[in-house]
């Protein structure tokens, strides 16, 4: 898939009608406990354009939606200008991510690279804004800024994005339903689920408790690190987990795809022969079988090398003259010469 | 042009009469009207194959040859066994089993001309594309006969060192007998062999086209003749390579 131009141009104008209205939708309701930052799910709408467009769609859904967002919210169109380069690139990196070094979306490894090229992506949007701050606009002060502002920027976004980018390629299938991905699915969504309930619980339990708004804020980025930190933690641990499981049984179906095309030597299947457990087992025996068939192969090939046609020749004319010098024989050939002219 | 196919081997039991029956039938069933002819006097079995019984045959080639009958009474429209409302596609010139019969055909012999005015009339009043000659193992005058009658000649053999020698003797009086295309096929060959490298080797060895190479099928033994293998077995492999050998033989 290669759009034109025009096309990548038309498609990220279009999304980023869409993101503008939905950014400025979460500027009204922002959130009761840290009314700076808001929840902004709609940042997966740029991320997934890049995705399943053009990386330059997504670059151009995040950087004018941005742009219309902030001017219909009462901002100014252009006053924040190096939040929109941060949309902007926060569309770019996945879908850049994804065209170059993934292609198709059907194993861990994919899917890991997928998520950490989000994250990558809201880490250099944040970080390109913060750096445009310091050198031209001066709005931000350190390190007062950093709690209030950069962090939640980061963190919505990544979040935002790790969850529901993927949930938007399922239902585009850009994510192909392999073993690999219905598992490291299945386990990203239990972590996020579960850490997300717990962290939202622990933050409602404690609420009423809390007496000033500061540290009410304060509760509330604690939770939010704790959070993220557990989910990154978690999501690193089941792609290791899965690939432990997976890459065997991948290693299996390449061995099983090379001695279907006559080739057995597996070296490829030494690593997950040594294992102890059923997966080890299986390709030990699957080693075995292929010796087989590489053995009959063989007895095959000699029975065709050795297969000898052996004419004794002074025999065969022999024969032959016995047959064709008789008189029945020249006759016979004069008849059916003559019909044969007819 | 209607065509004339003798199948024939050196040795007996190669395969020939099925053969003959099934690319007969599978010809058949491309929709040209298709003949065949059992000229084995000695053995004659084709017959079974189609489903035909002696006891309704009341002429056959023997009555022809030697002049008790014209040839159209020994024609019989089996084309039956391609499906219980087929007519008019297959038909079979059978040979008596009677040893009478049998006895007096091989005493007196016959003439090639009256054979070769036989299958003409044949293909005529039937109006057939193909006439197959179903024909006795060995090189003798009758076989003689049929090779030299054919526009296409088909040398069965089987992959075995008793079948090498002769088959060399019957290509190259074939040859001698100028019959205008030959082929070989090779039969009852075991699954597991691969057939082109056979082929190739067979080939070479005879300076001979190969027209297929068939392997031993397990189903054609069990159906032991009762019945055409390639209606029982349409999608075998046996079947695909049969229906290749024809679109080489008829190319
Ligand atoms: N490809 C095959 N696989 C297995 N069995 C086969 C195959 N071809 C032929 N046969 C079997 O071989 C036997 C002999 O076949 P068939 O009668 O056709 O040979 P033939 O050459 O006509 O014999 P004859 O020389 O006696 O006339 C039959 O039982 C038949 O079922
Ligand atoms: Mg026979």
């Amino acid at each position: 898939m290669n759009p034109g131009a025009k096309k990548i141009l038309l498609a990220g104008l279009a999304f980023a009608a869409v993101y503008g209205l939905l950014n400025n939708l979460s500027n009204i309701f922002l959130l009761p406990s840290a009314p700076i930052i808001s929840l902004r799910p709609q940042i997966a709408l740029p991320m997934a354009v890049g995705i399943l467009v053009h990386p330059l769609a997504g670059f151009i859904t995040g950087l004018a939606g941005n742009v219309i967002g902030d001017a219909i919210s009462g901002f100014g169109a252009f006053k924040f200008w190096n939040w929109h380069i941060a949309n902007g690139l926060m569309g770019f990196i996945p879908g850049l991510a994804v065209y170059r070094y993934i292609h198709r979306i059907d194993t861990v490894r994919a899917f890991g690279l997928l998520q950490g090229g989000i994250v990558l992506a809201c880490a250099a949007g944040v970080g390109a804004a913060v750096v445009l701050d310091v050198l031209f606009i001066h709005l931000l002060t350190f390190p007062a800024s950093f709690p209030s502002w950069i962090l939640p920027a980061f963190l919505t976004d990544a979040v935002n994005g790790f969850i529901l980018v993927p949930v938007i390629l399922l239902l585009a299938r850009r994510i192909r339903l392999t073993l690999e991905t219905r598992t490291i699915l299945m386990i990203t969504g239990l972590l996020v689920v579960s850490i997300l309930a717990t962290a939202g619980a622990i933050t409602w339990a404690v609420l009423d408790d809390l007496v000033s708004h500061s540290a009410m804020v304060e509760n509330f980025y604690i939770a939010a690190v704790v959070s993220v930190l557990l989910l990154v933690a978690g999501f690193i641990a089941a792609i290791v987990f899965v690939r432990k499981v997976t890459d065997p049984l991948a290693g299996l179906a390449r061995a099983a795809q090379a001695v279907e095309q006559g080739d057995y030597d597996l070296p490829g299947l030494a690593g997950v022969s040594a294992r102890t457990d059923e997966l080890g087992r299986l390709a030990r025996i699957f080693e075995q079988m292929a010796g087989k068939v590489r053995e009959r192969e063989r007895t095959l090939q000699r029975q065709v090398d050795e297969l000898k046609i052996i004419i004794d020749r002074e025999k065969q004319a022999q024969d032959v003259s016995e047959i064709v010098e008789t008189e029945y024989f020249r006759t016979l050939k004069d008849k059916a010469r003559k019909f044969r002219e007819r | 042009m209607p065509k004339i196919i003798a199948i024939h081997s050196f040795r007996g039991g190669t395969g020939k009469s099925n053969t003959t029956a099934n690319l007969a039938c599978l010809l058949a069933r491309q929709g040209r009207r298709v003949g065949v002819v059992d000229t084995d006097i000695q053995s004659p079995g084709i017959h079974v194959l189609f489903n035909l019984d002696p006891k309704d045959t009341p002429h056959t080639l023997n009555d022809f040859l030697w002049g008790k009958c014209d040839i159209g009474r020994a024609v019989y429209d089996v084309s039956r066994v391609l499906g219980p409302e087929e007519r008019e596609k297959l038909f079979l010139i059978p040979s008596s089993i009677r040893t009478g019969d049998i006895a007096r055909v091989l005493h007196y012999g016959y003439d090639i001309n009256l054979l070769k005015e036989g299958y003409r009339k044949a293909i005529e009043q039937f109006a057939l594309d193909y006439l197959f000659i179903d024909t006795h193992p060995g090189l003798n005058e009758e076989t003689l006969m049929s090779i030299a009658i054919a526009d296409i000649l088909l040398i069965l053999l089987r992959p075995d060192q008793q079948d090498y020698q002769g088959t060399a003797v019957t290509v190259e009086v074939s040859r001698q007998l100028e019959v205008p295309r030959m082929f070989l096929i090779v039969n009852k060959v075991p699954a597991a062999l691969p057939g082109d490298a056979l082929a190739a080797k067979v080939t070479a060895a005879y300076a001979c086209d190969v027209a297929g190479v068939l392997p031993h099928a397990d189903e054609m033994m069990a159906l032991g003749s009762s019945g055409l293998f390639c209606l029982t077995h349409p999608d075998a492999v046996l079947s695909r390579i049969l229906e290749d050998i024809l679109r080489r033989i008829t190319a």
